[in-house]
């Protein structure tokens, strides 16, 4: 719920992934899904699906928490094989209807795609299960740090503070939201029924004064970070340095070694 | 007396309008002293606060704040004067940046650049100082209202100022929360030698305060020791400021010609101011 | 007198966010006549607000039965809105809901909802504002000009234009100044008066709750702790600070002064009666 934003989905645990850098993990995300969609086809697919398997259970997150990850995207999941379904015309035909024509390969094609779909939303849901979102904000300001050098050092550090601001702020409005809505309800407001036009026009009680007390919100918090020498980011130290360990020498040889694996199997097949 | 923040005519106007709400003030604060100042809503008391640590600066030419030495106009010192005179506000909801505890609390020393194990020990000393060390690692949209403002305390306090000013700091909290908060920074006071200035329209805040400012329509009618200003219900009461239950019933058996003086808050130096007047001691 | 407000064994818990579990309800049964005045006090996170919004409909019930005029209110869930219109609420720090162009439009935004419209609705607003006091030069500026104190009234206008039956309303002079107290104090009392509504007001301050009050609901841990008259909940001094309440601090001077003369009253709980009762003793009278 968005209410729990500052957690995400993290699931507190110790393990190995857990205790990574947010830095690795995000970009051997980034690496694992690259290797991904360099897959030829379902064959050269085992090899991530095996490494998805080891970082699943390397990382101690009930396997039941990735079936409910893969049931919410399921309508795409479904959608991508209907259509790639139908897509293939070589191979042995094995239905044919009407216009519509099911092919061996069409199966193949539909089974692959489904399955690079979800090794890619199980793999990213590792991430947001071991990572609290503060720490993939603080992964994603320092890796993309490097920009600086373009003169877009401001810039990222912009991107980053919102980012952490939007996830401090987003459960008090959430709440503030739901104490409007009880209270324009306790005035008789109806919020749920009636055409689509009529419940747009009944959220303008409750969006004007979210809105009022956002800006109100927003200046006093401006006040509040001058008042605590913030200045734009310049010369900020953070208290939390981020350090690779051996761990994140681990991950990144075993993740390259699967990537060569995928490379190796791209040929061969 | 060594003054840490000095007002010299200041007016204060927002924009061009002419309707001044600090009309000519003349004040000084002393190093280690327990200012309140009180006033109730629209008095010009907040903006009082904010010219004392340059959020506001002197709309009259001939004005000046000078904390410890600097004049606010300045824009290159801004930063030097934030970090001796810390500023809390109302709201507490509205101060916090971080979604983690101590990542919030960290937020000031990280912007003065200091290294990272400095803003540890700042830190945490901070969150033990306002006894919120065990929430360190919590989200504060789980804490109660009182927990937070402690922590936006702790946040300013890790910068080691040498003044702390609060705006308000409890009209948004219950009984409980607002107890701990005054608990809190009355300790500052007495066992670290900060030098404090509360703002609110609670009278009874003012019981700890070593010096009163009473303020209405941006001007400063009444500057005080506690006991002198609170000897004077009527004026209080005229200027719209809430005065604590206690207080007003040594008031009102004044007014009923019994020979008693106002000067008292807490429940037991009323009853004893009651018990003398009435010979109410057996025995 | 008839019972306006009846609760029956009212259960309920917010599942799942762990974090406001602590406002659960538990067992509350109380029946509220008509035309009362009751305060409700306790902690923060003791169950007040979710027993109030039970009373509206705006919650739902785990189980038991929350009895309005007779009927129970979940009879018909469809015609829960109706029930809005019989029991106001006004919520905490209502300004912040204000959101019309003008303060007429925002005051007869809930009189609208019950289907009130042209000469009848105008008549409704300004019927409320003269009764509560808000002038008429008003009802054409924004709401977002007025100062703090007003801009509540205005608020708490919107919901006394629905004419409700029962008013509730949770906290309702939490951050003004005296003035603005007064205000808002006098407001509700006119209310009550020209429409013979029944009163529940939420409430940390004890002192307030002791001159207004006709009967008090102390809740604890979600828990009806006390239902009671405003004497027979503030003599129990010892049994509030038990579970972090308190008395009216005029009792608190009383009970301090007994220790010394163990001959003083301590049932006495608003300033007017302590003056009353200690100029007596001064003027040599007995202390009971």
């Amino acid at each position: 719920m968005l209410k729990d934003i500052t957690f995400g989905q993290f699931f507190e645990s110790s393990s190995p992934i857990h205790r990574m850098d947010p830095r690795s993990k995000i970009l051997l995300l980034i690496l694992n899904i690259i290797f991904l969609f360099l897959t030829k086809n379902v064959f050269s697919l085992i090899i991530p699906a095996v490494l998805t398997i080891v970082i699943i259970i390397i990382s101690g997150v009930p396997v039941k928490m990735f079936i409910k990850n893969i049931k919410t995207i399921l309508p795409i999941i479904i959608f991508t094989t209907l259509i790639n379904l139908f897509y293939g015309s070589a191979g042995t035909v094995l239905i044919a209807f009407w216009h519509f024509t099911i092919t061996t390969s069409g199966v193949m094609r539909a089974v692959y795609m489904a399955s690079r779909i979800i090794l890619l939303i199980l793999q990213s849901s590792v991430l947001t299960y071991t990572t609290t979102p503060n720490d993939i904000t603080d992964g994603i300001e320092s890796l993309l740090s490097f920009l600086k050098v373009f003169g877009l050092g401001t810039a990222v550090h912009m991107l980053a503070m919102m980012m952490t601001i939007a996830l401090r702020f987003i459960p008090t409005l959430v709440e503030e939201t739901e104490k409007i809505m009880s209270a324009q309800k306790a005035r008789g407001a109806d919020l749920e029924n009636g055409k689509l036009f009529d419940r747009i026009r009944a959220l303008i009680p409750v969006l004007i004064p979210l809105l009022i007390s956002s800006v109100r919100r927003a200046y006093e918090l401006a006040e509040a970070m001058e008042c605590r020498c913030y200045n734009g980011g310049v010369g900020r130290v953070r208290m939390k340095q981020m350090k690779y360990s051996l761990l994140d020498l681990w991950a990144a040889v075993v993740c390259v070694a699967f990537s060569g694996g995928v490379i190796a199997l791209n040929i061969l097949l | 007396m060594d003054s840490l923040i000095k007002l010299n005519n200041v007016d204060f106007s927002y924009g061009e309008d002419k309707n001044f709400i600090l009309n000519n003030l003349n004040l000084e604060i002393e190093r280690g002293s327990f200012t309140v100042v009180l006033g109730r809503n629209g008095s010009g008391k907040s903006t009082l606060a904010k010219l004392m640590n340059g959020l506001c600066k002197p709309s009259n030419d001939d004005g000046v704040v000078i904390v410890d030495g600097i004049d606010t106009k300045n824009e290159k010192t801004e930063i030097e004067i934030r970090r001796r005179v810390g500023m809390v506000f109302q709201n507490p909801d509205n101060q916090l940046v971080a979604t983690i505890v101590e990542e919030d609390v960290a937020f000031g020393p990280e912007n003065l650049g200091l290294t990272p194990q400095e803003t540890r020990k700042r830190v945490d000393d901070a969150l033990k100082a306002v006894g919120m060390y065990r929430y360190r690692k919590s989200t504060p949209h789980h804490l109660s209202g009182g927990q937070k403002q402690r922590v936006a305390i702790a946040g300013i306090i890790a910068m080691r100022p040498e003044c702390l000013i609060l705006d308000e700091p409890t009209a948004m909290l219950d009984p409980e929360g607002r107890d701990d908060v005054l608990d809190i920074i009355t300790k500052f006071n007495r066992e670290d030698g900060m030098t404090i200035v509360l703002i609110t329209h609670f009278m009874e805040e003012a019981q700890f305060a070593d010096r009163v400012i009473l303020m209405s329509d941006g001007e400063i009618i009444k500057d005080g020791k506690p006991e002198e200003i609170f000897s004077d219900i009527k004026t209080l009461e005229d200027i719209g400021l809430d005065v604590p239950q206690t207080t007003g019933l040594l008031y009102k058996l004044k007014e009923k010609g019994i020979d008693i003086t106002t000067d008292a808050i807490s429940v037991e130096e009323t009853a004893a101011k009651i018990s003398a007047a009435l010979h109410l001691e057996e025995n | 007198m008839s019972n306006i407000i009846e609760v029956k064994n009212l259960c309920y818990s917010y599942d799942g966010d762990a974090q406001i579990v602590k406002d659960a309800v538990h067992n509350v049964s109380f029946t509220v006549k008509s035309g009362e005045i009751i305060g409700i006090i306790g902690h923060t996170g003791s169950g007040k607000s979710t027993l109030i919004q039970h009373l509206n409909g705006l919650l739902k019930p785990a189980s038991g039965e929350i009895i309005i005029d007779g009927k129970n209110i979940w009879d018909e869930p469809k015609k829960i809105k109706d029930i809005r219109f019989k029991v106001g609420l006004v919520f905490q720090y209502p300004e912040y809901q204000l959101f019309e162009e003008t303060v007429f439009a925002d005051i007869a935004f809930g009189p609208k909802n019950m289907g009130i419209s042209g000469v009848d609705l105008t008549k409704r607003v300004e019927d409320i504002c003269d009764i509560v006091g808000i002038k008429k030069e008003y009802l054409y500026v924004s709401p977002f000009d007025l100062s703090g104190g007003e801009k509540r009234r205005v608020a708490i206008a919107g919901v006394m234009a629905m004419q409700p039956k029962v008013l509730i309303l949770d906290e309702p002079i939490a951050g003004l100044d005296p003035e603005g107290r007064k205000e808002i104090l006098k407001m509700i009392s006119k209310y009550r008066e020209q429409f013979d509504a029944t009163v529940i007001i939420v409430s940390h301050n004890m002192e307030d709750m002791a001159v207004l009050a006709d009967r008090l609901i102390v809740m604890n841990e979600g828990n009806l702790h006390m239902y009671d008259t405003v004497y027979n909940v503030f003599t129990k001094s010892e049994e509030l600070e038990g579970i972090g309440l308190s008395v009216p601090l005029v009792t608190k001077v009383l009970t301090s002064l007994k220790k010394k003369n163990s001959g003083i009253r301590t049932d006495i709980f608003t300033t007017d009666d302590a003056v009353e009762y200690l100029c007596s003793i001064a003027a040599g009278g007995r202390y009971a």
